[in-house]
């Protein structure tokens, strides 16, 4: 059996944060939270994730820009990063900011676990 | 004859007089030839009367004459020589009163020094630039700009100043602010609705799927209509949200290829597990693809089956149909419900507007749905439409043009 694939996320709201966890969770993905942008930037230097979820709007450190990092990190650069917001302009920030994908809030589980499937396929 | 050589040096000198004032005379017409003189300044029972020519500069002098602004010329000696009306309104002087006066005299004590400073600045470094208060009427102080600019006009010179009311502007600033906060507002509503709507879907669809695991499909079903339930609120939300972007000129665009049946199944598909009515697709076009924002426009496929299926009864037909005139892809979705009066058909795609009847407040919803579908089309530069007879049905439908790359791929 493969080692489960590893999933970051981070978003500054404990309750999407769980239930974003819990539902990669029902497809056995390993998931490793944080609430903090600058922490999962730290993280993913060390423990290299297979794909990277993100909120844009977060209370400190803004996902854009963690984005921006880590796509010009040599280790962390091919690792696929979803943005996921409630921000009506979603699609263009993605598409600005160089993320591989976007989910809107509110989001459908199975539109969350197809789209993290796909990029994992991808990657 | 009497002392004839006084006659001759009074002749002599009344001669020179004479010629000094032609001299002077001719000056004024040459000056007014050169269209350097605007205006004279008669003196009349102690009453400066200002007299203006017509000259070439007319159209000038009108557009300064009607300008928002106080505009005010000054002579070497502080005088004023031309002044607009909204200068007079500004210091609350009939204006024959303003011209020939001393510009200063407008001016409050308190303020005065300042601008006799400013006025030497101009004279010596060209400009300069300040703020006074002027009393006002009803003793309501205007705070007002100064600009003053020293003019050359065929070598002489004078000082224009342009007096800003600057309580117009604070208020347009103040105004812009407001519209500002209210943007920000609408930012942060947003955010702030969705983000629990999130975190209820999410739990209700995680306990939707708790529930099918263990066969518990009561439960899961129940679950099923809550979370529809959120998605009505969450379509609510974002409608509002839509209706101010569009107020605003702000709602974004992503344009990109996209296969249109692929977006049509998608829609059929979510769509018919919510409405009561059945849902018929006619006459699909194959491989057809579309150059436009996939999202929006699945917005407005959705919104013509949402009003379908609120507007007819359980159990009839809602028929969606595509067909491709004359380099556009036309959709209708046509229902066999309560229909649309004559008379209300123009109204439809207004803001606010809804159906009235008798049955009008058994119909939900907010008036904005085809208000936003008709301005998503009109951006893709689409037609919006319906037809419809009133107890029979109605059919809606738009046309947007095919991408010219698509129609030679489908020419080839």
């Amino acid at each position: 059996m493969h080692d489960p694939k590893k999933i970051f996320v981070a978003d500054d709201d404990t309750d999407i944060l769980n239930i974003i966890r819990m539902i990669l969770q029902t497809r056995g993905y390993s998931v490793v939270t944080s609430k903090n942008a600058d922490e999962l930037f730290s993280y993913a230097q060390c423990d290299l994730p297979e794909l990277i979820l993100i909120d844009i709007w977060m209370a400190g450190a803004d996902g854009r820009d963690i984005c921006s990092r880590l796509k010009k990190e040599r280790l962390t650069s091919k690792i696929p990063i979803i943005f996921i917001s409630a921000n009506s302009h979603i699609a263009t920030i993605a598409k600005d900011y160089l993320a591989d994908g976007f989910i809107a809030k509110p989001f459908e589980m199975n539109f969350l676990l197809q789209t993290v499937k796909e990029h994992l396929c991808a990657s | 004859m009497t002392a004839p050589a006084e006659s001759y040096n009074e002749l002599v000198s009344r001669v020179n007089d004479l010629t000094a004032k032609l001299q002077e005379s001719n000056e004024i017409i040459d000056s007014i030839r050169r269209g350097e003189v605007d205006a004279f300044i008669v003196q009349n029972n102690g009453k400066n009367e200002i007299y203006t020519l017509r000259s070439a500069d007319k159209a000038y002098r009108l557009f300064i004459e009607k300008m928002n602004q106080g505009a005010v010329t000054l002579g070497a000696n502080g005088v004023v020589v031309y002044a607009n009306s909204s200068f007079a309104a500004l210091v609350d002087t009939p204006l024959e009163q303003v011209i020939g006066r001393l510009f200063v005299d407008f001016i409050p004590d308190a303020e005065r020094q300042q601008v006799i400073e400013l006025i030497e600045t101009a004279w010596q470094h060209l400009e300069s630039r300040g703020e006074i208060i002027l009393p006002g009427k009803d003793n309501g102080a205007i705070p007002v700009s100064l600009y003053l600019n020293q003019l050359e006009i065929d070598g002489g010179t004078a000082l224009s100043i342009i007096a800003s009311d600057l309580s117009l502007q604070k208020e347009a600033q103040e105004q812009k602010k407001e519209m500002e906060k209210k943007d920000e507002f609408i930012t942060i509503a947003s955010h702030e609705l969705k983000t629990p709507v999130t975190s209820i879907k999410g739990y209700i669809q995680l306990l939707q799927f708790g529930f099918q695991q263990e066969g518990n499909n009561h439960a899961a079903e129940l679950l099923g209509r809550v979370d529809s339930q959120i998605n009505k609120l969450t379509g609510l939300i974002s409608e509002l949200l839509d209706t101010r972007k569009i107020e605003n000129g702000q709602l974004p665009f992503h344009f990109e290829q996209f296969d249109f049946n692929g977006l049509l199944d998608e829609i059929v598909e979510e769509t018919g597990r919510v409405i009561a009515q059945r849902l018929i697709l006619e006459d699909r076009i194959p491989g057809i693809s579309l150059f436009g924002d996939r999202n929006k426009i699945g917005q407005v496929i959705t919104n013509f089956i949402d009003n379908a299926g609120k507007y007819s009864r359980p159990a009839t037909d809602i028929i969606i149909r595509t067909s491709l005139n004359n380099g556009f892809l036309a959709l209708s979705v046509k229902d066999f419900g309560i229909g649309i009066p004559k008379e209300q058909q123009a109204k439809i795609f207004e803001r606010f507007f809804r159906v009235s009847g008798k049955k009008e407040n058994t119909y939900s919803g907010l008036g904005l749905g085809l208000y936003i579908s008709a301005e998503i089309v009109r951006r893709h530069e689409g037609r919006i439409g319906v037809e419809s007879e009133e107890g029979k049905g109605s059919e809606f439908y738009f046309e947007l043009p095919v991408a010219p790359v698509q129609n030679q791929q489908n020419s080839a």
